[in-house]
């Protein structure tokens, strides 16, 4: 039996789709986190606690492990494990891509600077650092410009600036953002942040999976809610993208090219870009597949799900199909409207009565402390619909939403 | 056979299961075994946890199955959206 080490951090959303997708695959799974099980004792080889803030000691620590039992595969399932992940791998000699590459990909300069080099579309940039003086720092910045850390996911701290006086008071916000004790923010990431120009246009995202050096789009996602600012809350997917082929293409081709500039070559990639008359526009690449819940929205030839895939791919077995179903399918994440305590839900048999509607799945718990953007990170839950029509999947996700109350104290 | 097999899974959740989840705020209640599946349910810290799954699975799941081999699977029946303390809570990274 083929052995799986996943990386899931206790924050993740991802937990249950990628140990349902290993026990349909039949494979042995060991799960590591960031913080002990509380069976760790009880299965040594099953459980391990890795901090992935530091790959190279996780890569000794599974070493170790691995030297006593083998692995076949590790797989990260989101932003904070997969330089971590491609670290173990690379120790062990597995699949995955360079860890140079995708620590570039988790970092936004690096990141940036990566594939202006190689020529690909981004906004034009510049990193400011924290200690500097942000009235001086302005000098030089042209308005509309959006501010982001380094190394946050989810639109977490991005902010955009139309004058001097809201960038000096984003730098702000941002630092202290990153001073919050629920933010792992270490080294550049800590003390700096990025500064970009503002690119008008409608966003897409690109979930694909490279597969050496070659890009298989799996879907591509609208984004139909407008991402203006000053925050940048992702709301709605749909997918197919309702955008002309040529366009579509277009987006496909810079983000192959986005993803060789960087030199990830092998497992999923999450792509963010813009789109205008100046055609597509990277904003990021992650070598990770789609975050929350979202992944909920997409089937692949007989009924697969991603996480089936990702698995698969790093296990080196084959895939049937990477097609996606025909059916338009798409997510709402439901914001957080406002501060506060979550004190009750109400409407949910209602919105899931919607025609198309196939899971209202609130992950937000009655108590829980609600953080909105841009220091937040989390969502009330998820929205998923399938229809005949992309449209009607949009308008049955904002019809379920306006039929859920949230009641906050 | 299911009364002497509830029986034996009882004891494990008293003697070893929740012993370890009570560092978490958590308890597992068994809410039957049935054809050998064993149906549970996660309160408490467990209850919404973000590692909830990692638990059941890969700890209590595998501490029966290696104490009791006839145990075919061990399915959670807990309405984790309706948590109110969880030790974890989930965010999009």
């Amino acid at each position: 039996m083929d052995r799986l080490l996943l990386l899931l951090p206790t924050t993740t959303y991802r937990t249950e789709d990628f140990l349902d997708a290993a026990r349909t695959l039949g494979v042995d799974v060991v799960c590591a986190s960031e913080k002990p099980s509380t069976f760790e004792a009880h299965a040594p080889d099953h459980l391990l606690t890795l901090d992935f803030a530091d790959p190279d000691a996780a890569a000794a620590r599974v070493a170790a492990l691995a030297g006593r039992r083998p692995l076949n595969a590790v797989v990260g399932v989101d932003d904070l494990t997969t330089v971590a992940a491609a670290a173990i791998a690379e120790r062990l000699g597995l699949r995955s891509n360079p860890v140079a590459a995708v620590a570039a990909a988790r970092d936004k300069h690096q990141m940036r600077q990566c594939l202006a080099a190689a020529g690909v579309p981004v906004p034009r940039f510049r990193p400011i650092a924290l200690k500097d003086d942000p009235f001086l720092a302005a000098r030089g910045v042209a308005f509309p410009c959006v501010l982001k850390p380094l190394a946050l996911s989810a639109s977490r701290g991005v902010i955009r600036a139309n004058n001097v006086d809201q960038f000096i008071a984003a730098i702000r916000r941002i630092g202290a953002l990153l001073q919050r004790a629920d933010v792992e923010a270490a080294g550049d990431a800590a003390q700096f942040l990025l500064a970009e120009q503002y690119v008008p246009g409608v966003e897409v995202a690109l979930e694909g999976l490279r597969v050496r050096g070659t890009l298989h789009t799996l879907a591509l996602f609208d984004k139909p809610d407008p991402l203006e600012g000053p925050f940048f809350e992702e709301t709605i997917y749909v997918t197919p993208s309702r955008l002309p082929a040529t366009a579509q293409r277009a987006i496909e081709h810079v983000t192959a090219a986005a993803c060789a500039a960087l030199g990830l070559d092998e497992g999923p990639v999450h792509a963010e870009l813009r789109v205008n008359d100046a055609g597509p526009w990277v904003l990021e690449v992650a070598a990770r597949s789609i975050g929350g819940l979202c992944s909920r929205t997409l089937r692949f030839g007989t009924g697969m799900t991603l996480e089936e895939i990702v698995l698969r791919h790093a296990l080196g077995w084959p895939i049937a199909s990477l097609t996606r179903e025909r059916r338009p399918a798409g997510v709402m994440m439901i914001p957080i409207p406002r501060a506060g305590r979550l004190a009750a839900v109400r409407g949910v048999e209602a919105a899931g009565a919607v025609a198309g509607i196939e899971e209202v799945a609130i992950t937000a718990h009655a108590g829980q402390e609600l953080v909105p953007l841009p220091e937040g990170w989390q969502y009330l839950g998820f929205i998923f619909a399938r229809a005949d029509t992309p449209d009607a999947v949009e308008a049955a996700l904002r019809d379920a939403h306006a039929r859920l109350a949230f009641e906050i104290a | 056979m299911s009364d002497d097999l509830k029986t034996k899974v009882q004891d494990l959740i008293d003697t070893m299961i929740n012993p370890a989840v009570a560092g978490h705020g958590g308890f597992v209640e068994l809410i039957d075994v049935q054809d050998n599946r064993v149906y549970l349910q996660m309160g408490g810290g467990c209850q919404g946890c973000g590692a909830a799954d990692i638990t059941l699975k890969s700890g209590i799941e595998r501490l029966i199955k290696e104490e009791l081999p006839e145990v075919a699977e061990v399915l959670d029946t807990t309405d984790h959206q309706s948590g109110t303390n969880p030790y974890y809570s989930a965010g999009k990274a």
